[in-house]
């Protein structure tokens, strides 16, 4: 094998000294099939420059320009093997390869597409008719927005339908390369978070039965990511106190077209309240009229302005020593009709953070929530630290069940085992 | 030696393993009744009536009580079929494949759906029209209805032929009773 090896070097080393050339003869030779400018347009057109003055990341093969490539700061793409094979392939786009089944099933889905696009326009023109009736022409206020309204999702669901079978939209969508201003990325988007992600937030919002004791109920439509600097934290995971001094960031996609404004607020409902012997509220965050729409996903919850959103600014969370962990809830309400409340009268009212509940805000101002989020925080090494930096009371004081003496019953009782 | 199937026997061939060294496939009824019927130990009360769980694969008691992992056979021999050299290698494509693989299968799901809905729509025509030569004879024919409702009268059908309790279900073999000559229609005698 080893002989093999040597042998067959130099002739390798002959085949990676030509390919350069080679590769710009195919490149005029396919030149006519191209539909789309690719990035090797640019490197045909400046072939006085030789491959190993200024290699292509994306056909480099040897290790030597492969670490120069890595010097200068850029990565070769995909595998060597990848690479080696690119060399001699003609580079054919995707959708004129030569199968003839598949050339043949493109026509039918491309002719489908023709009978979509035309439907969407005598769609548009129906619905643009029906919005120009006046209410006595369309027969009641009712009657007509019931019927512009089925009209609209009618569109909707067309404009998904004419995409949906583009093998090359399914390839963007899966290299994360979708628009997310176009409906068919939205939708397919949707339908992937549905299928797990939203399963996996609705089990663990129910389970830690954050919904029944927060809120009565939330049907999560938009999807949020929550990141603590750099990390991101999945739904009910604990959380280090120190991680969580400083304010969240949000990532929250939301999967249909428009603007919204939404409401943010973290929840504590486990605050052990020692007299009564039972948990309350602390609301550690609230900030209102938050911007989101599909293509603007990120919210910084510290960079939130201080005089026309946050109302109340980021607390840190802390668990006492002994108390059971702490939920900390993060809910996306939306506000009614994406109408701004105002800001003044909501900071002048809800200044106590013990007393704000989020049932009563969800009523109070018409909020629906839309999304949810769930960290858990408990006694660690560092959160003695944070509750003398946030000046938090009881820091030194340790939480101790109560001795619950058993009921006769059910006292350990040997004589009753026999 | 066992004889192998002719495509095995040209695979081997063209992978020069030695036809004695080709790795001979048991039967899987053989290997099954084999692997169940070895007893390697016998299970305690407990793990039996772990064991007796339909398909239960965990072994929580055994493992608490330190007598080792309780091996399931069934699993083991599902492992042994799974990886055995001569079971084919699962389906993969590369990334353009399937990406064309899925083109022609939507295209194909597409083509299907637009012939069911053809179909169905001349079924409707068919059926709507059969109903408008209907209503024109009702009406319009010009003998109060009289031809249509005798048209629609369905008295003497299947009563000239062959009686109708003698339809059955089309089988591939005669019914186990035979012929039952004694038979009369029940109104007739």
């Amino acid at each position: 094998m080893a002989h093999c090896e040597l042998a067959s070097k130099p002739l390798l080393q002959c085949l990676r000294n030509t390919y350069s050339r080679g590769v710009a003869g195919v490149q005029l030779q396919t030149r006519a099939f191209q539909s789309t400018a690719s990035v090797r347009e640019a490197e045909a057109e400046t072939p006085s420059q030789p491959f190993h003055k200024a290699p292509d990341p994306s056909l480099v093969t040897s290790p030597r320009l492969e670490r120069r490539l890595l010097r200068q700061g850029t990565t070769p793409i995909g595998s060597r093997r990848r690479r080696a094979a690119l060399q001699n392939s003609d580079n054919i786009p995707f959708e004129q390869l030569p199968y003839q089944c598949f050339q043949e099933a493109r026509k039918i889905l491309l002719a489908d597409r023709e009978e979509k696009l035309k439907e969407i326009e005598t769609m548009r023109q129906r619905l643009a008719r029906q919005e120009a009736l006046s209410v006595e022409e369309a027969g009641g206020a009712k009657a007509k927005k019931s019927r512009v309204t089925a009209m609209q999702l009618h569109l909707e669901h067309l404009k998904i339908l004419a995409d949906i079978n583009d093998p090359l939209v399914k390839r963007k969508f899966e290299d994360n390369e979708g628009d997310m201003s176009k409906p068919i990325y939205r939708f397919l988007a949707d339908r992937k978070w549905r299928e797990y992600r939203r399963k996996i937030l609705v089990q663990r919002i129910t389970q830690m039965k954050v919904i029944p004791d927060v809120l009565p109920h939330c049907d999560p439509i938009v999807e949020t990511k929550l990141y603590f600097g750099k990390r991101q934290v999945q739904a009910g995971e604990f959380v280090e106190a120190k991680l969580s001094t400083d304010a969240p960031k949000l990532d929250v996609q939301m999967f249909e077209g428009g603007e919204k404004l939404v409401t943010i607020a973290v929840v504590d409902p486990d605050v052990p309240n020692v007299e009564n012997d039972n948990f309350d509220y602390k609301t550690h965050f609230l900030a209102v009229n938050v911007p989101i729409s599909a293509t603007s996903t990120k919210v910084d919850l510290a960079q939130l302005l201080e005089d026309s959103q946050v109302v109340l600014p980021w607390l840190p969370p802390v668990a006492q020593k002994g108390s059971p962990y702490h939920r900390l809830s993060l809910f996306i309400m939306e506000q009614k009709d994406s109408q701004p409340l105002d800001f003044a009268a909501v900071k002048a009212k809800e200044t106590n953070r013990d007393t704000t509940l989020l049932r009563t805000l969800q009523s109070r101002y018409r909020l629906k929530a839309i999304g949810a989020h769930l960290f858990r925080t408990q006694w660690d090494d560092t959160t003695l630290e944070v509750m003398k930096q946030i000046g938090f009371d009881g820091a030194n004081v340790e939480l101790r069940r109560k001795r619950v003496e058993p009921l006769p019953y059910k006292r350990r009782n040997p004589s009753s085992f026999r | 030696m066992k004889s192998l199937s002719p495509a095995l026997a040209s695979l081997a061939n063209v992978f020069k393993i030695p036809m004695s060294m080709a790795p001979v496939r048991p039967s899987i009824a053989r290997t099954c009744h084999e692997t169940l019927n070895r007893q390697t130990q016998q299970p305690g009360p407990v793990t039996a009536a772990l064991q007796s769980a339909p398909f239960s694969t965990t072994n929580a008691m055994a493992a608490r009580k330190g007598k080792g992992p309780v091996v399931d056979k069934r699993i083991t021999l599902i492992r042994y079929f799974l990886h055995h050299p001569l079971t084919p290698r699962p389906l993969r494509f590369s990334r353009n494949r399937y990406l064309r693989h899925w083109t022609i299968h939507r295209a194909w799901q597409l083509f299907r759906a637009q012939q069911r809905r053809k179909h169905e729509l001349e079924l409707m025509r068919q059926y709507q029209s059969m109903q408008e030569a209907c209503e024109e004879l009702r009406t319009g024919a010009g003998d109060g209805g009289k031809l249509f409702r005798v048209s629609m009268n369905k008295k003497g059908i299947f009563t000239d032929m062959f009686p109708i309790e003698y339809a059955r279900m089309q089988t591939d073999s005669p019914p186990s009773d035979g012929w039952n000559y004694d038979w009369k229609k029940p109104g007739q005698k």
